[in-house]
């Protein structure tokens, strides 16, 4: 077993090694020197330790707004996922009401279909309603996640029923018993569904840019990519720290709340 | 229909009656204005676009003189299309290696990592998972910068190593490889995980008697390890499938010289926002649609077939 052991390690430092190369030329270029960074053939270790690169992100309003933009919406677009799919589950798993298989079937029926198809159209229709260059075009299409009810009704149905019974005896209304009883429960999967919708909002590209084309509304995403082309040169320089500030969010919710990724992807995966 | 002459015959008898009336009131009414609710919802961000993309592909329209019913036309156009056809070719060959190559290397290591435990595999996942969690613009702007074919990070750690410096994206012929291979980096993570966690659920006790016939590593993972994981890789392919056909900042920022990496994705978003020819579009998009479609029944008869195996 032992050899196998050291086999195993072996193997797996050398890959994880190839999975973090890119990231470790990203945190280093970010401590280089404007000139540094874009002198070819580029060196890995900065000629020179610095962090300069931060201050010129710092002076850089239209990264700083995008910055906050992208936060605050993807904070607004959580809220939201969160609340609409807990209901949206516990309606599913636990409450009668006529069509309730057929509306959830018809739910996820949605997945079927690829964003691609939708965007043509979905894009005219924020036009007719004016919604071009306004944030409701971006959060009203994420704030319902087909994906988060039936995570959640996948998880409420197998909270025991004596719960929900005893509160509905003891004269519970239905919403009550969703705040008071459904909600505190749902916890673990929650916090799952928190992570992977605050990622995906966090990292939206196609759709932000389709709805969004004036300088102070764009997200962090759109305003990286503008950088590659401002005056027809590409801004490594302002791309590197900005991309390693723009990691920042995503990983320390990644390492704060590793366990509930994997418990996440296992829920979401093996129920499929 | 029985069970309902059942019921009005049980609510004749009289004293049940009132049961029945119960049963009347157990109707939600939270319910079903969660239900009404999401119904409209589903109405306006769905059926609504979904209809209009259908309505689109049967159109002309490009935005300025108002749409004009062209009927087969955009889809007849599609057969005719050497750019279209290009893109499928490009898509498919992507799609097929990117998911052949990524399962594979998966598996292994999700194999490997379950061989470990507590913080060592937990160290593990967490290296291979950071890519999942980073933006991905960030990470396709990392990599065209580690892609520059004119002293950039790969090819002077090629030339360290007395490789020949390779021309990366400016080769029409290597271009799709290399956002193979930065996509197989971006999305292994979460194959990992996923595989991690099937193979978690295989019962120890099969591992442990294979072990003790004299089972090596290699046995374990051919004859226990692969047959039990079929549903969860079936499964993995189908939302591969799905996740690949609309990748699309890769290909944007990534792009080989021509149209040698220019996606379905890519061209229905340059035919609808960039020569704004929407109905024809709408058509190359309602073509993914269906394409994906029968992948995934396809799939998920043999997601049927692993089941009951």
């Amino acid at each position: 077993m032992h050899p196998f052991h050291l086999a195993i390690i072996v193997i797996l430092s050398a890959l994880a090694l190839l999975m973090v190369y890119p990231f470790v030329w990203l945190v280093f270029s970010s401590f280089k020197t404007a000139k540094d960074i874009v002198t070819l053939p580029v060196q890995l270790f900065p000629r020179e330790w610095t962090l300069l690169s931060f201050q010129r992100v710092l002076a850089t309003p239209d990264l700083l707004r995008a910055y906050v933009n992208s936060l605050g919406l993807s904070f607004v677009i959580v809220a939201l996922v969160l609340v609409t799919s807990s209901l949206g589950g516990y309606v599913f798993a636990r409450l009668r009401f006529p069509g309730r298989e057929i509306i959830f079937l018809i739910i996820l029926s949605t997945t079927m279909v690829p964003f691609i198809t939708l965007l043509i159209p979905l894009y005219l229709m924020m036009q007719w309603f004016g919604l071009i260059n306004s944030y409701l075009a971006i959060i009203i299409p994420s704030a319902i996640s087909s994906f988060g009810i039936f995570l959640c009704r996948q998880f409420i149905s197998v909270i025991p029923r004596d719960l929900y019974e005893a509160a509905k005896i003891d004269g519970c209304g239905d919403f009550a018993i969703y705040l008071s009883i459904i909600l505190p429960l749902t916890k673990p999967v929650l916090s799952a569904l928190a992570i992977f919708t605050f990622l995906s909002a966090f990292n939206a590209y196609l759709w932000p840019l389709v709805v969004l084309n004036e300088d102070r509304l764009f997200t962090l995403p759109i305003a990286l990519t503008k950088l590659l082309s401002t005056y027809g040169v590409t801004n490594y320089d302002l791309i590197m720290p900005a991309s390693l500030l723009a990691c920042l969010p995503a990983v320390v919710v990644f390492l704060v709340f590793q366990r509930n990724f994997v418990q996440g992807i296992a829920l979401s995966g093996l129920k499929g | 229909m029985n069970t309902l002459f059942d019921a009005v015959a049980f609510a004749r008898k009289g004293p049940l009656s009132k049961l029945n009336f119960a049963r009347r009131d157990m109707t939600s009414r939270l319910g079903l204005a969660v239900g009404i609710g999401l119904l409209i919802y589903y109405l306006f961000v769905f059926f609504v676009p979904f209809a209009i993309a259908v309505w689109l592909s049967f159109q002309n329209w490009d935005f300025i003189v108002d749409p004009k019913f062209v009927g087969m036309r955009n889809y007849l156009r599609m057969f005719n299309d050497n750019y279209f056809w290009q893109a499928v070719r490009v898509t498919v060959t992507f799609s097929a290696i990117e998911i052949t190559v990524a399962m594979i290397i998966g598996l292994i290591l999700a194999f490997l990592l379950s061989r470990l435990r507590g913080f060592k595999q937990r160290f593990y996942l967490a290296l291979f998972y950071l890519p999942v969690v980073v933006p991905s613009v960030v990470s396709v702007l990392l990599w065209r910068w580690l892609f520059i074919s004119d002293g950039g990070a790969f090819n002077v750690l090629l030339t360290s190593v007395g490789l020949p410096a390779q021309p990366f994206l400016l080769s029409a012929d290597q271009a799709l490889y290399c956002i193979i291979v930065m996509v197989i980096w971006t999305f292994l993570g979460g194959i990992i995980v996923l595989f991690l966690a099937g193979i978690n659920d295989i019962p120890e006790h099969l591992m442990e008697a294979a072990m003790l016939d004299g089972a090596g590593l290699l046995r374990q993972f051919w004859s226990i390890v692969l047959p039990l994981l079929r549903p969860v890789i079936v499964y993995q392919a189908v939302v591969s499938v799905i996740g690949t056909f609309q990748l699309f900042e890769q290909f944007v920022f990534l792009s080989g010289p021509g149209f040698s990496t220019r996606t379905l994705a890519v061209y229905t978003y340059q035919l609808g926002f960039k020569s704004l020819d929407l109905g024809y579009g709408a058509a190359v998009s309602m073509f993914i649609f269906v394409m994906l479609l029968v992948a995934t029944v396809l799939q998920l008869r043999r997601y049927r077939d692993a089941i009951e195996y």
